[in-house]
C-alpha cells in the first residue's frame, strides 16, 4: 500500500471494475478494497481502520469473501484489483467477525462502569452489534495505568492494539511519539522509548482511540457521553478556524472533541488535503478559560478609586452618559476604540459601526494591527486581494513550499499539517527560513537557519538569486518590462555574498532554494510572524510578491502567497473594517462611493476623510490629551506592548477608560468602567479564518455570571447613544445587515478562490517602490550584547487568552522561562531550570532558563504570552511607516548566570 | 325510554320571540316566556366526572340537547415523552395512562414494541402475561362496577368491590413492588416470575372470588333503581357503535362480538377456553351485564393458565433487544456491554411503522409506533379506548335527563389519564 | 310469562324482595371482623419486592458500592437522578460519585435505576413515609441516600433478591466491583471470577 491517494494532481489512476455483492463498482486502481466497499455506502465494521492513514490490519473485523478464496480476507489491507468478486454479507462472515470481537473482548477488563469511553466505544458497539453473549469470565491484564504524561493517561488494560493512535501520530501528524512495546507479556502502546509522553499533545490519538485506553486527564471520570451536550463551534485560538465540538454539562465545559474521531472513519484519502478534522493542544485541552473562576461576572464602576460592582442598567447608562458628555465637550474625535480580533464578525462590524456611526470617530483599531495588516496592505496594494491566496488543498498539493519566518507547527499547528501532508504524501520540497530550528525545519528538504531578524533579507536574497540564476519567467516579466527593469536595477545593489554573510546561509544554499522554488510547477509561500511582525514587514511581503512575480507564479493555479494569523478572527477584523483605513469589505475609508453607501445604510454621516488613527497613533493621542475616552473591547495594550510604548501614561491620562473583557486584564485594572464580556463559547456569530472561510460559532452554554455577549453590550451602548439603527434582537440581525452591505461575504466555510491581478501595481509607480525595497538594511549595533532575544508564540498558548486555561498552564506554566540553546547553556554552565539574569539598557530581569533544541546558539527565546517577568519591556517599538504596525518582538540582550 | 324526535324538536325559538315589526315597533311586546337552551359547565372539578373532564351541556329543561366534552385537562404530553426516551424507558410512562389498570398499558405497549422488533416471547412469559392481564381485568371491572354503582347511588357495592380489589392490589405489590404503577411487563417478557406464594395467593383468591361476584349481583341485578337508571339508558345501535369506533364491553353491549383476545389470539388466550359475553340492547345494563360475566370468564382463564403453565424462561433471549440476566452483568463483559448499551442508548429499532391493538378491559388499547431507526421512536400514537368512547358521548347522551350524564360517562369506564394522555 | 311467574314478580315487587335479599348480605357482613386497619397505629406488612424510597448501599466492609458510572441517570425515565462523578482523591485513579442526587418529587419509583446498576449500589427499600412540610428536603443527596441505605439495609437487600437482581448465595456476598488492580494493589483477595 502506498500512502498516496491513487489520484493526485500529477497522476491520474486507472479505473478498474470489480463486483461487490453482485453489483459492478468502478474504482481507482491502487485503492484498498475496504475503501472501495465503503465508497458504495456499505459499512463493514473495522476497528483499526481510519481513512486518514494507511490500513493497519490488526483488528480482523473487516472480513469479506473473495471468490476463489476459501477463507475470508481482510478487506482493508487487500488492494482492489480488476475483476474481483466480493461478498460482504452473510452468516459465515458475521460469525467470523463475531469471533474477532470475542477475541478482543476476552482480554478486556470489566471497566465499562468506570471507563470514560463507555457509550462512545467501538468495542461496545461491535460486541452489541454482533450479539456476543457467551463470553467466559473476563481475564484481566492488570497493567498499571501510565499517568506520567501531562495530559493523557494510558490505560493499557483496555487497549485493543488497533494501532490507530500510533498510525495517526506517525502518518498524519508526523510526530511519531507513540510506539508498540511488548511489556509484561502484553503488547502495549507507550510513548517513544517508554518515557513519559512528551509531544505536541494534539490529542488526535485520544480522538481516534476506539476504546477508553487513552483518556483525557482534564475531564477524566467527570462525565459519561450521554450526559453531555455537544455543540459544534469554531475554535477561538488561532486563525486556522478548526471546527470543534464543545461538550458541556450543566454550564460547564467538560471536554472538547474534534470532528476527527473513530466515529467518522470513512472517507476518501484525497479528502484529507482539505484537512483531517483534528485539533491541536490549545483547542482540545485549552477550554478551561471558558468557565474559569477568574471570569468577570459583574459590571464594575470605579468609585472612590476602587472598582465596585454595579448593575448592568446603571453601568450602561454611565457609559452612555460619559461618552455623550465627552463627545459634547471635546467632539467625537476625542473618543477612540480598540477591539480584539477574537470577537466575531458581527461584533467587529458592530464595533466599527458604534465608533463611526454612533460616536462619529474614525479612531479605531483591532489587534490585526500587530502584524496581519502588513500582509493585508501588501496583498491589497500589489494583488488587489486582502487575504491569503491559496486554500488548504492548494498547499497540500504544492510541489514546493517556502515557509518563511513562521514556526507554523507551533503557531498554527493544524495548518502546518497541510505542509506535513505535502511533504509526506505529495513529496513536496519545503524551504523553511527561520531563525530557529523549528519542527517543520526538521522535516523540510531545505531548512535554512538564518540569523535572527534576517528573514526579510533572505527573501531579498532569493529575489536576487532568481534574477542572477535567470530563473525568471520571461513571458510574465516581458509583459511589464519596465517594472522588471526597475526590479533588476533595484537588486543590483544587493550582493548575494553580503546576504549570505548577514543571514548566515551560504550562497549555494540560497541559490538552491531559489531554484527549487522557481522550478516547481506549483509553489506557495507561507509567511508568518517572522516577516509580518518584524521591522520592514510590509516591504518584505512585497518582496515575496516580487519573487512570485518574477518566477511566473503569480496567478498560476496552485501558487500563491499566504500568511497565518495568531488570533481567530484577524481576517474578519480587517474585512469588517475595524481599522481607520478600511470600511467594511476592505474598501478604503476615503472612497467616496463607499462612504455614500455606508452613510446611507447607517443613515448618519461618516467621520471626515483623512481623520483616523491606528493603534500607535491612538496611544500617542491619548498621551498628548487629544483623546479623552478609550473603549477597549478585549484588547489589552498594557499587557502586550512594551513599556517603551508608554501605554500606562497614555491610559492614565484618559478621562474615561472602558474595558470590556472576560477577564481582569492589566488594562482593566486601570479602567473606570469594566464590562464583563462573554467568551466565544457563550455567543452566536461567525468567524473568518485566515483563508477566508466564514464559519459559525455557536452558543454552547449560558453566559457565566452576568456577563453578556459583546454584541449585546455594543448594541446597548450604540442605541443608548441615539443611533436608531443599532437595535438588534440577535446576532443574526447583525448578520442580515452585513449580508446586505457585503453580499456574498457569508460563504459558509466555502470561500471563493481569489484571483490576483498585479497589473495595476506593476505598471503604476512600481519603479519608485522597488528602488527603495532592496537597499541593504542597516544592521542595528547590538551594543556588545551577545544574545538576540526573540519573543514569539508557544505551541501551548495563544495570546494572553490561553494563560487563563489551567490545562495549558499545566503543560507550559505562566512562569515564563528563557529558552536557550543547549550549546550556550553548556558554555555558561547552566542546567535546566537554573536562574539567569537578562539585562540590557532597558532593565534587568531574572528568570529560569531551559534548553530548547530549536533555539540557535547566540539567540534566546521568550514566550510572548507571559509577563512575569516582563521581558517584553526589553523591546523597543518601531512603527512601520506605511502600515503603522508596531514591531517589538526582537532585542539584543546580555544573559548571564544569576 | 328515548322519546321520538317529534316530541322533542329543539328548534331555536329566539327569532320568533324577539320578532319585531320594523314598521310598528311600538307593537313589540316582550314575550311572556322566553325559552332557550341552558348552557351548563360540568367539570372539570366535578367529583363524578372521573377525573378532570369538562363537559358543556346544553339543556332543554332537564333534557340534554347537546353535550360537548372538553378534554385536555390531564394532558401530560405522554406521546411526546415517548420520543424523548428509549423504548424501554417508556414503560413506566404507560403506567400513567390508564392509572387504574397499569398492567394493561404495559402489556399493550410491550406487545407493540415486540411486534416492531419481531420478538417471540417465551411460552411461560405468555402465560404469566395472560394471568396478570386477566387479574388486571378483574381489578378494572371491579373498579368500574364500584364507581358506576356509586354514581347511581348504590354505595355498598363500591365497598365490596374495593375490598376485593385491595386483595389483588396487594398481590401486585408482592409481584412487582407497586400496587398501581406496576411496570412489570418488559419488552420480550416480564420482569419477575410468580413465586409459589403468589401462586397460592392467587389460587385462594380464585376460589374466594366467584361467590363475591354473586354477592355484587344481589345488590344490583334486581334493584329497581339500578334497573331504572341503566335499562334503556345510553342506547347505541351496533352500526353506530361500529362507526364511532367503540370497542370492548361498550361495543359488545350492542351485540357485536368483537374481542381481540379471540380475533388476534395473542398471548396464551388461544390455549384457554372462554366465552365472550355479548349483549343485545346496547344499553348501560347490557354493558353492566357483560362486565360482570367477564369477571367469571377471567377467573376461568386464570385458572386454566395456572394449570397449563410450564417451567421455562420468562424473558426472550434477543441480545440486541432484551436485557441480559443481571447475574451475568457483574462478571461477564458481554452482558455488561449489553446492559450499558441498552440502558444508555436503547436498542436499534428497524425503520417502519406498526400498529398493535390489545384488548384491555375498556376496549382496544392500541399503540402506533413510527420508527426511523435508532433507539427512540420517531412518533408514538396511543389509541386509547376512553378517548374514542368520549367521541360517542354526544350521540349517546342526547335526549336523556341531566342526571344520566354521569352514568353515561360511567358506562364507558372512562379514565381521564388515558383519555387526555 | 306464565301466571305463576307473573304473580311471583308482582309479589316480590310488592314486598321489595330485592331489598331484603341485599340486606341479608349486608347484615351478614356485620358479623365480620373489619378489614380496615388503623394507620398509623397499625402498619401494613410490606412485601420484599416493594418499591419504596431509594437508598445507596455499601459493601459489608463499609466501602461505597457506587462507582459513579451514571447508568442509573441514563436509565431513569423521569430524569430525576443526577450523578457527579470524579476521581477519588484518597484512592488515586478510582472513580466514585462525588455527588449523588435523587429528586424524589420527580421519581416515579419504577426501579429502573436499580435494574440498571451494574454494581447493585442502589436498592429500593420499604420506606415510604417521607412526607414533609419542606419540599426542599425531598431532594435526596448522597448523605441521605446512604443513610436510607444503612437504615434499611436488610430491606434493600431483600428487594434485590426479590427482583432477581442479586441472589442470596455466597458468590453475591463475595461479589464487588473491582477496579483493575493496576490502579492500586488490591488489599483484598481478588474475586472468584478473576482467579
Amino acid at each position: 500500500m502506498g500512502l498516496k491517494p491513487a489520484t493526485n494532481p500529477d497522476v491520474e489512476a486507472a479505473s478498474i471494475d470489480l463486483t461487490i455483492d453482485g453489483k459492478t463498482v468502478t474504482a481507482k486502481d491502487g485503492v484498498s478494497l475496504y475503501d472501495v466497499i465503503s465508497s458504495t455506502g456499505k459499512i463493514i465494521p473495522a476497528m483499526c481502520y481510519h481513512y486518514t492513514f494507511d490500513p493497519f490490519g490488526s483488528c480482523g473485523m473487516c472480513l469479506v469473501m473473495q471468490e476463489g478464496k476459501k477463507a475470508p480476507v481482510r478487506s482493508c489491507t487487500a488492494k482492489a484489483t480488476a475483476g474481483m468478486i466480493i461478498r460482504t454479507e452473510g452468516d459465515d462472515l458475521f460469525q467470523a467477525r463475531k469471533k474477532a470481537v470475542e477475541k478482543h473482548l476476552s482480554v478486556h477488563p470489566l471497566d465499562c462502569p468506570v471507563c470514560d469511553a463507555d457509550g462512545h466505544c467501538e468495542l461496545q458497539d461491535m460486541a452489541f452489534q454482533h450479539q456476543v453473549t457467551t463470553l467466559a469470565n473476563a481475564k484481566q491484564k492488570l497493567i498499571p495505568e501510565d499517568t506520567r504524561s501531562l495530559v493523557l493517561d494510558f490505560n493499557m488494560n483496555r487497549c485493543i492494539a488497533c494501532g490507530e493512535c500510533i498510525n495517526i501520530c506517525k502518518d498524519v501528524l508526523m510526530i511519531d511519539a507513540l510506539q508498540f512495546m511488548k511489556k509484561g507479556g502484553f503488547t502495549q502502546v507507550v510513548a517513544k522509548g517508554d518515557a513519559p509522553l512528551a509531544c505536541e499533545f494534539c490529542g488526535d490519538c485520544l480522538a481516534v482511540c476506539p476504546v477508553g485506553a487513552i483518556t483525557n486527564k482534564f475531564s477524566k471520570y467527570l462525565y459519561k457521553p450521554w450526559q453531555l451536550k455537544k455543540t459544534t463551534t469554531t475554535c477561538n485560538y488561532c486563525g486556522d478556524g478548526c471546527q470543534m465540538h464543545v461538550e458541556t454539562k450543566d454550564n460547564e465545559v467538560v471536554r472538547v472533541t474534534s470532528p476527527l474521531s473513530w466515529k467518522n472513519k470513512w472517507g476518501d484519502r484525497s479528502e484529507t488535503a482539505k484537512g483531517h478534522g483534528g485539533l491541536c493542544v490549545r483547542g482540545r485541552f485549552g477550554f478551561q478559560f471558558i468557565d474559569s473562576k477568574a471570569r468577570l461576572t459583574q459590571p464594575l464602576i470605579r468609585k472612590d478609586r476602587k472598582l465596585t460592582e454595579s448593575p448592568w442598567i446603571e453601568t450602561v447608562e454611565t457609559v452612555v452618559g460619559r461618552l455623550a458628555d465627552i463627545k459634547a465637550r471635546y467632539g467625537p474625535n476625542a473618543i477612540a476604540g480598540l477591539i480584539t480580533a477574537r470577537c466575531s464578525n458581527e461584533e467587529l462590524y458592530l464595533f466599527q459601526k458604534l465608533m463611526r456611526a454612533a460616536i462619529g470617530t474614525n479612531h479605531l483599531d483591532s489587534s490585526a494591527r500587530y502584524g496581519h495588516l502588513n500582509f493585508v496592505h501588501a496583498a491589497q496594494h500589489a494583488l488587489g486581494v486582502g487575504r491569503m491566496t491559496n486554500d488548504s488543498a492548494d498547499i497540500t498539493k504544492a510541489k514546493s513550499i517556502l515557509v518563511v519566518g513562521s514556526n507554523i507547527t507551533e503557531t498554527n499547528p493544524v495548518f502546518s499539517l497541510r505542509v506535513k501532508e505535502a511533504i509526506r504524501v505529495y513529496k513536496s520540497q519545503v524551504i523553511v527560513v527561520d531563525s530557529a530550528n523549528t519542527n517543520l525545519a526538521k522535516l523540510a528538504s531545505h531548512p535554512m537557519l538564518v540569523k535572527p531578524g534576517t528573514e526579510g533579507l533572505f527573501v531579498k536574497g532569493l529575489v536576487k538569486s532568481v534574477i542572477e540564476q535567470d530563473l525568471i519567467d520571461t513571458d510574465v516579466t516581458g509583459r511589464h518590462a519596465q517594472a522588471f527593469a526597475a526590479l533588476k536595477q533595484a537588486v543590483a545593489g544587493l550582493s548575494l555574498d553580503a546576504v549570505a554573510s548577514a543571514t548566515g546561509v551560504s550562497k549555494v544554499q540560497i541559490n538552491e532554494a531559489a531554484s527549487v522554488f522557481a522550478e516547481a510547477p506549483r509553489s506557495v509561500i507561507i509567511c508568518g510572524e517572522g516577516i509580518v511582525r518584524r521591522p520592514g514587514g510590509y516591504q518584505h511581503v512585497l518582496a515575496l510578491i516580487d519573487l512570485l512575480w518574477v518566477t511566473g507564479k503569480l496567478g498560476r493555479p496552485g501558487c500563491g502567497i499566504n500568511t497565518v494569523t495568531e488570533e481567530a478572527n484577524e481576517q474578519g477584523a480587517v474585512d469588517m473594517g475595524t481599522s481607520p483605513e478600511f470600511l467594511p469589505g476592505q474598501v478604503p475609508s476615503d472612497s467616496d462611493e463607499a462612504r455614500t453607501k455606508f452613510s446611507k445604510a447607517w443613515s448618519t454621516p461618516l467621520p471626515n476623510k483623512g481623520v483616523g488613527a491606528g493603534l500607535m497613533d491612538i496611544l500617542k493621542k491619548c498621551r498628548n490629551g487629544e483623546i479623552k475616552a478609550l473603549y477597549l473591547v478585549g484588547e489589552n495594550p498594557l499587557g502586550t506592548l512594551p513599556a517603551s510604548a508608554e501605554v500606562k501614561p497614555a491610559l492614565e491620562k484618559l478621562e474615561l477608560l472602558i474595558v470590556q473583557d472576560p477577564f481582569m486584564t492589566e488594562s482593566a485594572q486601570l479602567a473606570h468602567i469594566v464590562l464583563p464580556a462573554c467568551t466565544f463559547a457563550e455567543k452566536d456569530g461567525t468567524m473568518t479564518s485566515q483563508d477566508g472561510k466564514v464559519q459559525r460559532i455557536r452558543q454552547t452554554m449560558d453566559p457565566i455570571g452576568e456577563s453578556l455577549p459583546d454584541w449585546q453590550i455594543l448594541a446597548a451602548i450604540g442605541s443608548g447613544l441615539g443611533c436608531a439603527s443599532m437595535e438588534y434582537e440577535s446576532s443574526q440581525d447583525i448578520q442580515r445587515e452585513i449580508m446586505k452591505l457585503l453580499p456574498g461575504y457569508y460563504n459558509l466555510g466555502q470561500p471563493k478562490k481569489v484571483t490576483v491581478n498585479a497589473d495595476g501595481y506593476l505598471s503604476n509607480g512600481y519603479q519608485a517602490e522597488a528602488a527603495g525595497r532592496y537597499c541593504a538594511e542597516q544592521k542595528a549595533a547590538d551594543g556588545g550584547k551577545r544574545f538576540s532575544l526573540t519573543m514569539g508564540q508557544l505551541l501551548y498558548h495563544s495570546g494572553k487568552l490561553s494563560t487563563q486555561a489551567s490545562g495549558l498552564l499545566l503543560i507550559a506554566s505562566s512562569a515564563g522561562q528563557l529558552h536557550m540553546s543547549l550549546q550556550d547553556m553548556e558554555r555558561m554552565g547552566l542546567k535546566d531550570g537554573d536562574r539567569v539574569r537578562v539585562w540590557s539598557a532597558k532593565g534587568t530581569a531574572e528568570l529560569s532558563a531551559r534548553a530548547d533544541l530549536s533555539v540557535l546558539p547566540g539567540s534566546c527565546f521568550y514566550p510572548e504570552h507571559f509577563n512575569s517577568p516582563p521581558i517584553k519591556d526589553f523591546m523597543t517599538v518601531e512603527v512601520d511607516a506605511v502600515t503603522g504596525v508596531p514591531y517589538f518582538k526582537q532585542a539584543a540582550v546580555s544573559v548571564e548566570k544569576a | 325510554m328515548r322519546d321520538t324526535e317529534k316530541t322533542y324538536r329543539f328548534e331555536d325559538q329566539r327569532d320568533t320571540i324577539y320578532k319585531v315589526d320594523p314598521e310598528h315597533p311600538e307593537t313589540a311586546t316582550l314575550p311572556l316566556q322566553r325559552t332557550e337552551e341552558l348552557l351548563l359547565n360540568m367539570g372539570p372539578q366535578h367529583p363524578s366526572t372521573h377525573g378532570v373532564l369538562k363537559v358543556i351541556l346544553e339543556l332543554e329543561g332537564e333534557r340534554l340537547v347537546k353535550s360537548t366534552p372538553v378534554m385536555g385537562y390531564l394532558h401530560r404530553g405522554v406521546e411526546k415523552l415517548a420520543e424523548e426516551g428509549t423504548y424501554h424507558q417508556f414503560i413506566p410512562h404507560t403506567d400513567r395512562l390508564d392509572y387504574v389498570c397499569a398492567m394493561y398499558n404495559n402489556f399493550a405497549y410491550c406487545r407493540a414494541v415486540e411486534k416492531l422488533m419481531n420478538i417471540t416471547v417465551p411460552e411461560r412469559a405468555e402465560y404469566l402475561r395472560t394471568i396478570v392481564a386477566e387479574v388486571q381485568r378483574i381489578i378494572g371491572h371491579q373498579f368500574w362496577l364500584g364507581t358506576q354503582a356509586l354514581d347511581i347511588g348504590a354505595m355498598t357495592v363500591f365497598f365490596y368491590t374495593f375490598r376485593d380489589r385491595e386483595i389483588l392490589l396487594d398481590w401486585f405489590d408482592e409481584l412487582c413492588g407497586a400496587r398501581l404503577t406496576t411496570s412489570w411487563y418488559r419488552i420480550g417478557g416480564v420482569e419477575r416470575d410468580l413465586t409459589p406464594s403468589l401462586i397460592a395467593k392467587l389460587r385462594a383468591f380464585l376460589d374466594y372470588f366467584p361467590p363475591k361476584i354473586d354477592e355484587y349481583q344481589v345488590f344490583l341485578e334486581k334493584n329497581r333503581i339500578w334497573l331504572a337508571r341503566t335499562k334503556g339508558v345510553a342506547v347505541i345501535s351496533a352500526e353506530d357503535a361500529l362507526s364511532f369506533g367503540l370497542s370492548g364491553p361498550t361495543l359488545r353491549g350492542s351485540g357485536v362480538g368483537y374481542d381481540l383476545r379471540k380475533y388476534e389470539a395473542y398471548a396464551a388466550y388461544p390455549k384457554c377456553a372462554f366465552n365472550v359475553p355479548v349483549g343485545k340492547n346496547g344499553d348501560t345494563y347490557d354493558r353492566y351485564w357483560i362486565r360482570v360475566m367477564e369477571l367469571y370468564e377471567s377467573v376461568k382463564i386464570i385458572k386454566q393458565c395456572l394449570d397449563q403453565m410450564q417451567e421455562g424462561p420468562i424473558m426472550a433471549s434477543v441480545p440486541s433487544v432484551t436485557l441480559p440476566p443481571k447475574d451475568r452483568v457483574f462478571t461477564n463483559l458481554d452482558s455488561m456491554i449489553q446492559q450499558f448499551k441498552l440502558f444508555s442508548q436503547g436498542f436499534d429499532a428497524p425503520p417502519g411503522e406498526i400498529y398493535c391493538g390489545t384488548e384491555a378491559h375498556k376496549g382496544e388499547l392500541g399503540f402506533y409506533i413510527v420508527s426511523t431507526g435508532g433507539g427512540k421512536p420517531y412518533r408514538m400514537k396511543i389509541r386509547s379506548p376512553s378517548f374514542i368512547h368520549m367521541g360517542a358521548f354526544d350521540h349517546m347522551s342526547r335526549g336523556y335527563m341531566i342526571a344520566d350524564a354521569v352514568t353515561i360517562f360511567g358506562t364507558y369506564d372512562i379514565v381521564m389519564g388515558e383519555c387526555d394522555r | 310469562m306464565s301466571v305463576v311467574a307473573l304473580a311471583k314478580k308482582v309479589w316480590e315487587a310488592a314486598l321489595f324482595a330485592e331489598i331484603w335479599s341485599a340486606m341479608k348480605v349486608t347484615f351478614k357482613h356485620m358479623l365480620h371482623k373489619p378489614i380496615t386497619f388503623q394507620y398509623p397505629r397499625e402498619q401494613r406488612v410490606i412485601p420484599d419486592a416493594h418499591r419504596g424510597a431509594l437508598g445507596l448501599l455499601r459493601y459489608d466492609d463499609g466501602k461505597e458500592r457506587c462507582v459513579g458510572c451514571d447508568l442509573c441517570e441514563a436509565a431513569c425515565p423521569s430524569r430525576c437522578i443526577k450523578v457527579i462523578s470524579a476521581e477519588d482523591k484518597s484512592l488515586p485513579l478510582q472513580r466514585y460519585a462525588s455527588e449523588f442526587y435523587i429528586d424524589i418529587t420527580k421519581c416515579v419509583f419504577c426501579g429502573y435505576c436499580v435494574e440498571a446498576c451494574p454494581v447493585n449500589a442502589l436498592a429500593m427499600t420499604k420506606m415510604y413515609e417521607f412526607s414533609t412540610h419542606d419540599k426542599r428536603t425531598l431532594l435526596f443527596d448522597k448523605k441521605r441516600l446512604y443513610q436510607i441505605g444503612e437504615q434499611h439495609l436488610e430491606d434493600g437487600k431483600k428487594y434485590l433478591y426479590a427482583h432477581g437482581q442479586e441472589k442470596n448465595d455466597q458468590m453475591y456476598h463475595d461479589y464487588r466491583y473491582f477496579f483493575p488492580q493496576s490502579v492500586k494493589q488490591s488489599t483484598q483477595p481478588p474475586p472468584k471470577h478473576l482467579t
